[in-house]
């Protein structure tokens, strides 16, 4: 190092250099790990939303009939009707934005608690299709990351440099901290309540039907289907009984989605059911029963369950 | 190549280290390597089109000096043609066919003009600028030709600078590749300060405000015009910040291994009238079309209706250098249109300061300038950041209307936003009207000094927009 130049100068700004970004750099980690411990404290602490439910569903749940998938499956499955019609205890763990790598991360760690009578899983049109946000959407397990090993693998599918970025305390907290304020306060108390996980949705939807042709991306990302599959082995090996749903949208798909295709297919292959009501008929001709295009309100999520109740009880008998 | 990525951070630290352990001698070839491997991060096989223009301008530059009269000047018009001309066929060309075949269309002609799947090579426009700046200024006699290839090469792919400036001369950059720079600790912890402060405006305002404003230029038909003005708003900081931002990191990246790139951005929302916000925003640029185009077209040394020609066909040709898209032409026939209007409306605008007395309170009339001049640069800015035209008319139409609610589908978010905003404008009016008053960043004491800057990072952490994920719920 020294050989950079003779000038004592030179030299003494070299030692001058490291020695300060070293100070600098041992400043920023100790207040890193001061502040990450508090965000962390006060994650953990929240008491409702989003974030509340994730660590509900990984750490608490006990209950015999898990929902897990998006927004799709956090407002189709309302606790009462499953609970009344299967005699399960039930758990609605879908959280909006989410994909199948949030999912399997859910499952895996609920795996290691205990294991679940019943699993539905909600499976979105072009769920398994190519999509940089559907891994920035890991965002929201990085404050597990530290504590759940099980779901480490899957964390680091984020980005190459994931390790690396969380040597920070904070960063698994990034853009957080406002929620957590909220979850921490009174203020948490305007958050729309959840019923065992499920958020109900009121709006009545009144436009005409929309037309969907699949254009657009429509690679598929064999990451994403390992994840699927791997979702299902687990389900299976812990002998659980599995469905995968797809729930009713108010949209006419003038196209097969390719990753339903495949989807049904790896199901079959596995004698796992798939049950698809995304162009039923009895919601599709309904606008009154959806809160937008893509979820059902809350009557329609009623009409919905009851009619998954029956179809789990036939296959049952 | 990112800056604002990890594969930036490990080649930056990487060449940084090798260029001060390196002996001199080595150092320049040291930098085209890592400029060559810079660029080709991103389309590997468009450093052909790089390598065929610098090939052209090294040659140029040598004929030019060697020759006189008519045939200094083809020499010239050869590089200038080859320039313009990869320029013009890779970002323009399929501009022009679509716009040809819209008239071809319209006068109900069946010719047209084929499309071509050309993808924009990165930093185009600014290294040709960079490059037709040393020819021209070798032609004009400012600057000797440089005869090592090596170092032209350099010249034209400094990395720092190579994809989007400060679009650098000659006499600035050329000489520096043959000054040996010692290892200096204020100069680097500058640099690296600066860095650290384009990483903050990228990172945690630029991207933060990104979301918001995608979210709704995206689809301004249902969006309230309270929305869209507030999304407008956004927009001027954000595009200040991540087109600053990188200047800062380039400038800052470059003054670590002792080089000095030229001043880009000066605090530009603090100007008092539209010149004076050009002299402030994109400098590199501003000064190249000044230098290059408005006084070669004879600039204020002309009659009056012409001079008034010259700055408005500058500003549109600045405004199409910005992209092939009318939108960016529009921008550039805005500002070309406020700069005229000023000049024409000078005389009667000093008499209304009279008249309403504003001349009267320095402050007061330096306050409503700057404002003026903002919410005219916002104005322009629609322009800049709508989709199409069509779509910026509309956006204009609901700005002006001012009504609605105001879409805010996480409040967090745009808490985010503002406090990003008013750092920013504190640290800027700090630099701006308080220059030798108490500074933390540039404190006396060093743990003050650094506490401040350990601040930004744990701010950067905390608050910085790591990955497009945010993006998705506000498309809902």
């Amino acid at each position: 190092m020294f050989m950079i130049t003779p000038e004592n100068k030179t030299t003494n700004d070299v030692l001058k250099f490291f020695l300060k970004l070293l100070l600098l750099l041992v400043m920023i980690k100790a207040i890193d790990m001061a502040i990450g411990s508090v965000l962390r404290h006060f994650y953990f602490r929240q008491s409702s939303g989003l974030e509340y439910r994730t660590t509900y569903s990984m750490e608490k749940t006990t209950a015999d009939l898990i929902v897990l998938g998006s927004s799709r499956a956090n407002h189709h499955y309302p606790p009462d009707v499953f609970e009344k019609k299967l005699n399960l205890s039930f758990y609605n763990a879908g959280r909006d934005g989410e994909h199948i790598f949030y999912h399997y991360a859910v499952l895996k760690s609920m795996l290691k608690r205990y294991t679940p009578k019943v699993v539905l899983l909600d499976f979105n049109n072009a769920e398994l299709i190519q999509g940089k946000e559907k891994y920035d959407r890991i965002s929201s397990l990085l404050p597990y990351y530290k504590t759940h090993e099980e779901i480490r693998t899957l964390i680091e599918l984020k980005s190459p440099y994931e390790k690396l970025k969380l040597f920070s305390s904070i960063y698994p907290f990034n853009s957080d901290l406002f929620t957590i304020a909220i979850g921490n306060t009174e203020a948490n108390k305007n958050r729309d309540p959840d019923f065992k996980g499920y958020v109900p949705l009121s709006r009545k939807w009144k436009e005409a039907i929309q037309q969907n042709n699949g254009a657009g991306n429509t690679a598929i990302d064999t990451v994403q289907v390992n994840i699927y599959k791997a979702f299902i082995n687990d389900c299976l090996s812990r002998k659980i009984k599995l469905y995968v749903i797809c729930s009713p949208y108010f949209i006419q798909f003038t196209n097969v989605d390719s990753s339903l295709i495949i989807a049904k297919n790896i199901a079959a292959q596995n004698h796992v059911p798939f049950l698809d009501y995304s162009g039923d008929t009895s919601f599709t001709k309904h606008p009154e029963l959806f809160d937008d295009p893509s979820h059902l309100n809350a009557d329609g999520a009623k009409i919905f369950a009851n009619k998954l109740a029956d179809e789990i009880n036939k296959s049952e008998k | 190549m990112l800056f604002d990525s990890f594969q930036f951070l490990f080649f930056f630290l990487a060449v940084t280290t090798l260029y001060f352990v390196l002996p001199f001698r080595v150092r320049w070839f040291l930098l085209l390597i890592s400029s060559c491997y810079f660029y080709m991060a991103f389309v590997p096989i468009y450093i052909l089109i790089l390598i065929f223009t610098i090939i052209i301008d090294y040659f140029a530059g040598i004929f030019i000096e060697g020759a006189s009269g008519a045939k200094r000047k083809f020499f010239l018009i050869c590089s200038l043609v080859a320039n313009i001309g990869v320029l013009s066929f890779f970002k323009y060309y399929n501009f022009l066919s679509q716009n040809l075949n819209f008239l071809f269309h319209s006068f109900g002609l069946t010719t047209s003009v084929p499309y071509l799947q050309i993808l924009l090579p990165i930093g185009l426009s600014f290294h040709t600028f960079q490059a037709m700046s040393y020819t021209i200024e070798v032609y004009r006699g400012h600057e000797a030709a440089e005869k090592n290839f090596g170092i032209y090469s350099l010249y034209v792919m400094f990395y720092p600078q190579l994809v989007a400036g400060p679009i650098e001369r000659p006499q600035n950059l050329l000489h520096q590749f043959r000054t040996k720079y010692p290892f200096d600790y204020d100069r680097i912890a500058d640099g690296l300060k600066m860095i650290l402060w384009g990483f903050f405006k990228k990172i945690v305002i630029a991207d933060r405000l990104a979301i918001y404003v995608n979210a709704t230029y995206n689809h301004p038909q249902e969006h309230t015009g309270l929305t869209l003005t507030l999304a407008t708003f956004f927009f001027a900081f954000q595009i200040y910040c991540d087109f600053s931002g990188y200047s800062d990191i380039a400038i800052g990246s470059a003054k670590v291994m002792g080089f000095k790139l030229m001043t880009n951005f000066n605090r530009p929302y603090f100007a008092k009238n539209i010149s004076e916000f050009w002299k402030r925003w994109h400098i590199s640029l501003s000064t190249w079309f000044r230098d290059y185009l408005y006084i070669s077209l004879g600039g204020n040394r002309v009659a009056v209706p012409r001079w008034y020609f010259n700055l408005f066909i500058v500003f549109l040709i600045s405004g199409l250098w910005h992209g092939a898209n009318w939108t960016y032409v529009l921008w550039g026939a805005i500002n070309g249109f406020y700069l005229v209007f000023a000049i024409i409306t000078h005389q009667l605008r000093s008499k209304l300061d009279k008249l309403t007395g504003l001349n009267k309170n320095p402050k007061l009339h330096k306050a409503f300038n700057i404002i003026i001049t903002f919410l005219l640069s916002c104005f322009a800015w629609i322009f800049f950041r709508a989709n199409n035209i069509d779509d910026a008319f509309l956006i204009i139409k609901k700005v002006f209307t001012f009504k609605g609610p105001l879409f805010i589908q996480n409040p967090s978010m745009v808490i985010y936003s503002f406090t990003g905003i008013f750092i920013l404008l504190f640290v800027d009016m700090k630099k701006e009207y308080y220059k030798g008053s108490f500074s933390f960043f540039n404190h006396q004491n060093w743990w003050v000094r650094n506490l401040s800057y350990a601040t930004l990072v744990i701010i950067i952490l905390l608050m910085g927009v790591f990955d497009g994920g945010q993006f998705i719920y506000f498309q809902f």
